[in-house]
């Protein structure tokens, strides 16, 4: 599992897959709460049954910029 | 004719027997571009000091599908309010929130009880201590067409179906069998064909085989495969997509009448 980002913070999680548009954001909690309870990735994203693999990558690869962003909170307006 | 294969709410795959690519095409297009869907296409912001921008806020907030009746509004263009927005053809989402918390989809209250998110627990974004989130939406019917926002699915695709013919000069070399990707083909005594909806017609077996003893064609069937994103149920919206078909059909042929006429 090293190398996947697997705690990041869900309220920037996209909540559409990029390539299929499938709705995916109100999976990211409970994906992050199988992976918690020992689940290996693939199993999580197979019990929560995320079949394609431009879905599944979504999951795989989210990093959260949430602390990107309040580096210029009120920079702007 | 259509045979489904597998079907709930959300999901559907079916047979489309005996037709032809223009009309499977043409189908497939309307459920995508022309099948009206309520979205959120204009959000105000009277507070708003979280770390989002408005921008992505609203951004957000128009991904998430909301369960539309098709019967119970109009088109902005179309309604008797002249597209200045009314209770007939627009619906007004609330929010008014502090933090710390995080926002879901749920949070947001609906002027009209029907009319809600199909998804309740989708995390819009996170509140920190001392924010504050205050935000009218409005949400108005639309077509894919204009946005992919207003698309009623996700998947939607259709195959053609490929007809597989072993000849009689077939010397059960097992070749086919090893080549194929799909592992739909089969020595029994004779060479069988397993699933045939799982051929991608790679034509892999036809390239291998030496006495050219297999042959795949295209067949008039398509196996469509859609999937809602809970907008609308599929049935509805493969209803909704033919209607619209039917309508364009119409038009076509008041022009062609048209042109008749006058040259």
């Amino acid at each position: 599992m090293s190398g996947i980002p697997f705690d990041e913070n869900s309220s920037d999680f996209p909540i559409r897959c990029f390539s299929c548009g499938a709705v995916i954001a109100h999976f990211y909690e409970k994906y992050k709460d199988l992976i918690k309870k020992g689940r290996t990735p693939k199993q999580a994203l197979d019990e929560l049954g995320i079949k394609r693999y431009c879905c599944r990558r979504m999951f795989l690869t989210h990093k959260s910029i949430i602390k990107e962003l309040i580096r210029f909170h009120g920079a702007v307006g | 004719m259509i045979e489904v294969i597998e079907e709930n709410e959300r999901y559907i795959k079916f047979l489309l027997k005996n037709s032809f690519p223009a009309f499977a095409n043409s189908w497939r297009r309307a459920m995508k571009s022309l099948v009206p869907t309520m979205v959120i296409d204009y959000v105000d912001f009277y507070v708003n000091n979280s770390f989002f921008y408005d921008e992505v806020i609203a951004h957000r907030l128009a991904l998430i599908p909301i369960k539309t009746d098709l019967n119970r509004y109009n088109f902005q263009e179309k309604c008797s309010c002249k597209g200045v927005g009314c209770p007939s053809c627009q619906v007004i989402f609330r929010l008014n929130v502090e933090g710390p918390k995080v926002v879901y989809s749920g949070d947001l209250v609906s002027e009209d009880p029907e009319v809600h998110f199909v998804y309740k627990d989708v995390p819009v974004l996170e509140l920190f201590k001392g924010q504050q989130l205050m935000i009218e939406a409005v949400a108005r019917l639309g077509i894919g067409k204009e946005h992919a926002k207003f698309q009623p699915v996700s998947v939607c695709f259709y195959k053609i179906v490929p007809k597989i013919t072993v000849l009689e000069n077939c010397n059960l070399c097992g070749a086919c069998v090893n080549e194929c990707s799909k592992k739909i083909l089969r020595i029994d005594k004779k060479l069988e064909v397993l699933n045939i909806l799982d051929c991608s017609l790679c034509k892999e077996c036809v390239k291998v085989c030496e006495n050219k003893a297999i042959k795949v064609e295209e067949t008039n069937d398509f196996l469509f495969t859609i999937e809602s994103t809970g907008a609308l149920p599929v049935r509805t919206i493969m209803k909704k997509a033919l209607e619209v078909l039917i309508e364009k059909a119409k038009e076509m042929n008041k022009i062609l009448e048209e042109v008749h006429q006058t040259s």
